[in-house]
């Protein structure tokens, strides 16, 4: 419960940050993708479960904000989350390359998702276009910022742990 | 919970299948904001407001620092232009009361009305890099519905797409998937006004459907037309910065530099008439 409320709290800070303080920080009119690096880390970090959710809840929050339908975003956001969790297994969450080279991978992914099912499919159809002069950049932009919000995360993520660890051991005196 | 973890694959299937069907029923729809979206504007509205405050006082500090070594040059211009635009809004003035009485006995309605606005600011603007929509802290409170019109005092800015109790959305004329009617001011061609991602950035849009027999120049002003249904007729957008015509040299389409700056927008007028829905009673 004290995970959800708190990642809950991230992702509301996250997109308030986005959408005021970080359109001073565009460049070239660029903004980094800061949800889904949440995304990301919560899904490196917990497993495909929770990254689902973290990522659902990044999109309904996009979509009831900014978005012109509801659930589009949530879509992008939860499929994301899953393949993310995958590489929960087997990795050092000490290691910052893993999250940075997916933070990047996932921002071309999402972006060009965006871009299949938007309409600029149908009106120009130049995908190298907006591969160059938007996609690229973002995820450049996105996996540098990537370093300092995995580090953020990581040690919430384990100061969570840390208390549910005592809460565990509390139980178990307690039986 | 032991459910939820021997079905995980088959939940995780059905939520994304209830989401893409939700989007796609829900997908360009102008709708009012639903309870979700208002408790959300609850919380998220107040604080979207202070930070945007907050961080467009840092962003004035700043460029005035920078400004600063012009201002006196700039001071001195501006005095000799109110100048004339003093003298010039006298002359006009009379023209309008000339205009008022002529049109008073000819018996015809004001072509461009005074519209009644409210004030508003924004406050939050899109994440994304595709689209430019933004937040506005007006919303149904305040009687702002979905497609009222956002204008500055320079000109058009866009359309409200949907509106919460206490915030609502807006889609900027830049944003791709804006189509504004329009007409060129000095020959009265018609055509629409649309965004388009390559030139959004460099803060542009585009007139598409021009006659290729018009003749609509560099420089010309482009004011919204009387055919739309949404947008009031005789609002300025822009002018022209550069005529290209199609390759089959049947069309052709302007380049439109808005009267707008889009890049230091906070403060827009919303004109608080539907013209839709008025349509629609009639």
């Amino acid at each position: 419960m004290r995970r959800f409320l708190i990642t809950m709290l991230i992702l509301i800070i996250n997109i308030i940050l986005q959408s005021t303080l970080f359109n001073l920080i565009r460049i070239h009119s660029i903004i980094p993708n800061t949800a889904l690096v949440v995304v990301v880390s919560m899904a490196l970090l917990r497993g495909s479960p929770e990254g689902c959710l973290t990522g659902l809840g990044a999109g309904l929050l996009h979509d009831i904000f900014f978005g012109s339908s509801l659930g589009y975003y949530a879509v992008f956001g939860m499929v994301l989350g899953y393949l993310a969790g995958k590489f929960n297994h087997g990795f050092y969450k000490e290691n910052y390359l893993l999250p940075v080279m997916l933070c990047f991978f996932s921002t071309v992914i999402y972006e060009s998702m965006i871009f299949l099912t938007g309409p600029f499919f149908y009106g120009y159809l130049n995908y190298p276009y907006f591969f160059i002069n938007l996609i690229l950049p973002e995820a450049v932009y996105t996996a540098v910022l990537a370093i300092a919000i995995y580090r953020i995360l990581f040690s919430v993520n384990e100061h969570i742990e840390k208390k549910e660890k005592y809460k565990r051991k509390l139980f178990s005196i307690k039986k | 919970m032991n459910f939820f973890h021997s079905y995980k694959r088959q939940i995780l299937y059905i939520v994304i299948v209830i989401l893409a069907v939700s989007a796609l029923v829900t997908a360009g729809r102008k709708r009012k904001a639903t309870v979700l979206d208002n408790t959300l504007g609850f919380v998220i509205t107040p604080a979207q407001n202070i930070v945007s405050t907050v961080s467009s006082w840092f962003g004035a500090r700043i460029s005035s620092i920078h400004d600063d070594t012009d201002l006196k040059s700039e001071n001195a211009e501006l005095k000799a232009q109110v100048e004339i635009l003093k003298s010039e809004n006298k002359r006009l003035s009379m023209y309008e009361e000339e205009n008022k009485k002529l049109s008073g006995l000819l018996n015809i309605a004001q072509k461009y009305p005074d519209y009644d606005t409210t004030g508003t600011d924004i406050i939050g603007k899109d994440p994304g890099n595709w689209y430019l929509t933004f937040t506005v802290d007006k919303g149904t409170k305040d009687a702002i519905a979905a497609n009222m019109v956002l204008t500055t005092a320079e000109g058009l800015v866009g359309r409200v797409t949907e509106s919460g109790y206490i915030y609502s959305k807006a889609q900027s004329i830049l944003d791709s998937r804006s189509s504004v009617s329009a007409m060129s001011l000095r020959t009265g061609d018609l055509g629409v006004v649309k965004g388009d991602y390559t030139l959004m950035n460099d803060g542009l849009c585009k007139m598409e459907y021009i006659d290729s027999d018009s003749e609509i120049m560099k420089g010309d002003e482009i004011v919204t037309s009387q055919l739309s249904d949404i947008y009031p007729p005789g609002i300025t957008i822009g002018y022209v910065k550069e005529i290209v015509r199609d390759d089959n040299g049947l069309t052709k389409y302007a380049v439109i530099q808005p009267a707008v700056d889009f890049k230091h927008l906070s403060t827009l007028l919303i004109i608080t008439k539907n013209f839709q829905k008025d349509e629609q009673q009639k």
